[in-house]
Order: C-alpha cells, then sequence, then structure tokens
C-alpha cells in the first residue's frame, strides 16, 4: 500500500470564514430545493392538467413546453437564465436585475422550477391517467365541475399513484441544486470550490458536502419509501415494472 | 431570423470544437463523453446490479452501499472527485477529460446497476427455476437463461438513461472541459451583443441529438412490447393442471 500524498486538515471547515460559508451554502442549496420543488409541482401539476385540456392551444402549449424543456440540460437553463434573461428583457429591468446581490439564487430558482417542472408534468400525467376512468364519470355524475373534479377526486388520488416517482424527481432535484455553481449562487458546491481555490482544501470540505447531499437524499428516499408503503394502493401493483423507473431516467 | 442564420458560420467550433489544431470539443466532446460513459458503466454496473441480487452477504451489501450511495450523490461532485481530488489522494495526474468521463462513469454504473436489477426481477421466477432444474448451474442460467431475457426488457430504460447521460455530460463546462456548452459560452463572450442566438444555437445542438434518441428509445419500446418475455396465460396453466389430474 502506498502512502497518500496529502495530509488532512479537517479543521478547516471550522475556521472561521469558511464554517460560514458552508453554513450559508447549506442554507442555499436547502432554501433553493424546497422553493423549486414546491414551484415545480405547481407548475408541473398545471403543465399536466392543460396537457388534458378540451382546448387545443393548451394542450399545444404545454407540450411544447415540455419537449423544448426535457431535451435541453439544466445547466443550460441556468445559464440562460443567469446570462441572457436580463439582456433580452426590456425597460432597463435586465441592469436593476444583474444590480441585484441575490440574482444568482433568484435566476437558479427560476431555472431549476422550469427544468425541474417539466419532468414533474409528466410524472403528473401519468398519475393522472391511472386513475380508472370511472372515477371520473362517477365525479361528472355527481354533478362537480372540472376544476373539483381534478381538486377533490382525481388529484388526489393521482398524488399516491405518482409518489415514489414525484419522491425520486425531487430528490434529483435537491441534487440538481450543486448546478448553481455554474453561475456562482453561494451553494454548498459553490462553497467548498471557493475554499478550495483559496486553501487547496478542497477535498476535506468536499468530503463534507458529499456527506451532506447524502445524507439529504438518503433521509428523503426512506420517507419516501415509508409513506409509499403507508399509503400502497392497488392501481400501483398493477403498473408496469417500467414505470418505476420512471423518476430517476432523465 | 438573419442574427440566428449568420451563426452557422461558426458551426465547426459548436460541432468539433478546435479539433483539427487543439483537442476534441463541442457536440462531439458530448457524444464521446456519453459514448464511453455508457459502456464504461454498463459493465460496472451489470457486475453492481448482479451482485446486489447475490445470495451471498458480502457481495449483497457493499454492492447496495455503493450504488446507494452514489445515487445520492450529485453528478458534479463526483466529477469533481475522479478529477481533482483522487488523483491529488494518489499524487498521480490524471488528465480533465478521463477524470470527467470516470466520474461521470460511476453515475452511469449506479443508475444502470438499478435498471439490470429491475430487468432482472421483471423476468418470471419460473425461468431461473427452470434453467436450475434442466442441470445448469447458477451461473450458467443467469448467463444463458435469465439475462438474455432481462436485456431485452431493459432496452427502453437503457435508452432514457442514455438520453439522461447526454444531458448530464454538460456539466464538464463546470470543471473547464470545452463542451458544447463551453463552445457557446465562449462565442457568447466573442460576441456579446449576439448571446441570444449563441444560446439558441447551443441548446438546438442539445435538443436535435436528445430528440432523435427519443425517438430511436420509442422505437425500441414498441419492438420490446411486441417481443416481450412469453408468460404463459392463467387459462393454459389450469388446463395443463386438469390434464395432469
Amino acid at each position: 500500500m502506498s502512502q497518500l500524498h496529502y495530509n488532512f486538515d479537517w479543521g478547516i471547515a471550522f475556521r472561521h470564514p469558511y464554517s460560514d460559508w458552508l453554513v450559508t451554502g447549506i442554507e442555499i442549496t436547502l432554501l433553493v430545493a424546497v422553493v423549486t420543488s414546491i414551484l415545480s409541482f405547481f407548475l408541473g401539476t398545471l403543465l399536466a392538467v392543460m396537457r388534458q385540456s378540451r382546448i387545443w392551444i393548451f394542450r399545444m402549449l404545454a407540450s411544447a413546453y415540455v419537449g423544448l424543456v426535457r431535451n435541453i440540460p439544466g445547466l443550460f437553463w441556468l445559464l440562460f437564465f443567469y446570462f441572457v434573461f436580463p439582456e433580452i428583457l426590456p425597460f432597463g429591468w435586465g441592469a436593476r436585475l444583474n444590480a441585484c446581490n441575490c440574482y444568482p439564487v433568484v435566476a437558479s430558482i427560476i431555472a431549476l422550477t422550469v427544468n425541474n417542472s417539466a419532468y414533474v408534468s409528466d410524472i403528473v400525467r401519468a398519475g393522472l391517467l391511472a386513475v380508472p376512468a370511472g372515477q371520473r364519470e362517477a365525479a361528472m355524475s355527481a354533478g362537480l365541475s372540472r376544476s373539483q373534479q381534478y381538486i377533490s377526486v382525481l388529484l388526489p388520488q393521482a398524488v399516491r399513484i405518482m409518489l415514489p416517482p414525484l419522491s425520486t424527481r425531487m430528490i434529483h432535484n435537491f441534487k440538481n441544486t450543486s448546478l448553481c455553481m455554474a453561475i456562482s449562487a453561494p451553494e454548498l458546491t459553490w462553497a467548498t470550490q471557493q475554499i478550495e481555490s483559496l486553501t487547496f482544501r478542497g477535498l476535506e470540505v468536499t468530503a463534507l458536502a458529499t456527506g451532506f447531499y447524502c445524507a439529504v437524499a438518503l433521509t428523503l428516499g426512506g420517507v419516501a419509501r415509508m409513506l409509499e408503503k403507508h399509503w400502497q394502493t392497488r392501481i400501483r401493483n398493477e403498473e408496469p415494472w417500467t414505470s418505476r423507473l420512471y423518476g430517476i431516467l432523465d | 431570423m438573419e442574427f440566428l442564420t449568420e451563426q452557422f458560420g461558426n458551426w465547426r467550433f459548436y460541432l468539433l470544437g478546435s479539433y483539427p489544431t487543439g483537442p476534441v470539443g463541442g457536440l462531439a466532446a458530448n457524444l464521446m463523453m456519453a459514448i464511453l460513459c455508457l459502456s464504461l458503466g454498463l459493465v460496472a454496473g451489470i457486475v453492481l446490479g448482479l451482485g446486489r441480487l447475490s445470495r451471498h452477504n458480502f457481495l449483497r451489501w457493499p454492492c447496495a452501499v455503493c450504488v446507494e450511495v452514489i445515487r445520492a450523490t450529485p453528478a458534479l461532485l463526483l466529477v469533481f472527485w475522479f478529477a481533482f481530488f483522487l488523483p491529488s489522494v494518489a499524487g498521480r495526474n490524471l488528465p480533465l477529460f478521463w477524470g470527467a468521463v470516470l466520474g461521470l462513469s460511476a453515475h452511469a454504473a449506479a443508475y444502470q446497476a438499478e435498471i439490470v436489477r429491475a430487468g432482472i426481477l421483471a423476468v418470471p421466477g419460473g425461468q431461473f427455476d427452470a434453467a436450475l432444474a434442466s442441470g445448469m448451474t447458477r451461473i450458467q442460467a443467469t448467463r444463458l437463461v435469465v439475462l438474455p431475457q432481462a436485456f431485452r426488457m431493459m432496452l427502453p430504460a437503457f435508452a432514457s438513461f442514455a438520453i439522461s447521460l447526454f444531458k448530464d455530460t454538460s456539466i464538464v463546462y463546470i470543471i473547464g472541459i470545452v463542451d458544447l456548452v463551453q463552445t457557446g459560452v465562449i462565442v457568447s463572450q466573442r460576441q456579446p451583443n449576439r448571446m441570444l442566438a449563441t444560446y439558441i444555437c447551443m441548446a438546438m445542438g442539445f435538443f436535435v441529438v436528445c430528440r432523435s434518441m427519443a425517438s430511436v428509445a420509442k422505437i425500441l419500446e414498441k419492438r420490446v412490447g411486441a417481443l416481450s418475455v412469453p408468460q404463459t396465460p392463467p387459462m393454459a396453466v389450469e388446463h395443463r393442471e386438469m390434464k395432469q389430474e
């Protein structure tokens, strides 16, 4: 066994400016992950409902959006909303955005929401389609309007069916926040790289960051699995096996 | 439209980077990386996926831990580990490109291991038992009976993972490899008033490749649907049992 060519110094993570950067990084990472998850869930649901609308223009717009976003990497949207979006805004709004200190974080929230909502919309759509058609017919014959059908009959059942792919998707979204360092949003990965470039002690802090991402992702996965067991529905067992992979793929 | 068409003068740079004079870049770098990572990841993924289904605890647990930990780590951090930190711990030099390939291959291996595992579990258990009953060893039964059937069913999942991996190769922009994203950014810095056009070109490159891969995936899915493992219909089983009595 050859000797390691590196002297570890784990204290770096607890020294004055660096510890603050890491804590802020964790806060920003969690903030971005939570906000984008919630926003993209609502936007994705809206898109899924639009894709089943009776009005063709809604269907077309939603499908075009999903098709466009799903075929372009998330990193592109981050760079796009950070560099290009302020340029194409009229009335000098862009200059005001660029002057704002928090624009990297805002841009990452917008970009990750745009990216994630397309995937969420596909998951919600599959969930809605998996609710037996009789449910909608029953709701209709009970005199519910279309919005009432969605809110009180279809979506609550769809949520249970789509919980496993949805939770994997949200975990994926949480991991994608690490890409925000490309636009210098001060999240955890950015903090580790900043420490690396100042002190050449990136290995220790990156190890801590990796541990943090793993811990959060595995905990979320465990919670989702518990909920899934709690809610296990009959419909789920009739799904083809590939649907289990839905959320983790692309 | 003119602001967009004049970007096509740069097509060589978008597609190949500064290839004849420098390293391969642009869309070609993304494609090369995706193909390398998919094949390296497939080999490792089959090993990990089979290991997770092993009877032996000493194989099952390490494989399961590997897969779960890598799946819970962002791909970007994996790339950092393989491109920057492992070489510095080992005291060796690793070209950036190969560091990125190894990092993304680790990412691909974990996801493909899950696909392999799900595919094998989807093969009816009777197939394995029948192979054992006809005198095959466990390894023969897996290699000759279970895996060929499982692979056929895994094809659509592999295809959609290939698309997602191709998109993920864009993260090598962050460690400074000149891929399609980096070429777009470089052009947009050279021509700051043409920013939107360069970004549209960048997006188009990804869109065209992903879209065509998606249509291939759809065709595969249809074919596989037609070919999937013949399940004995319950009626036939009843019939056979009745005859035996």
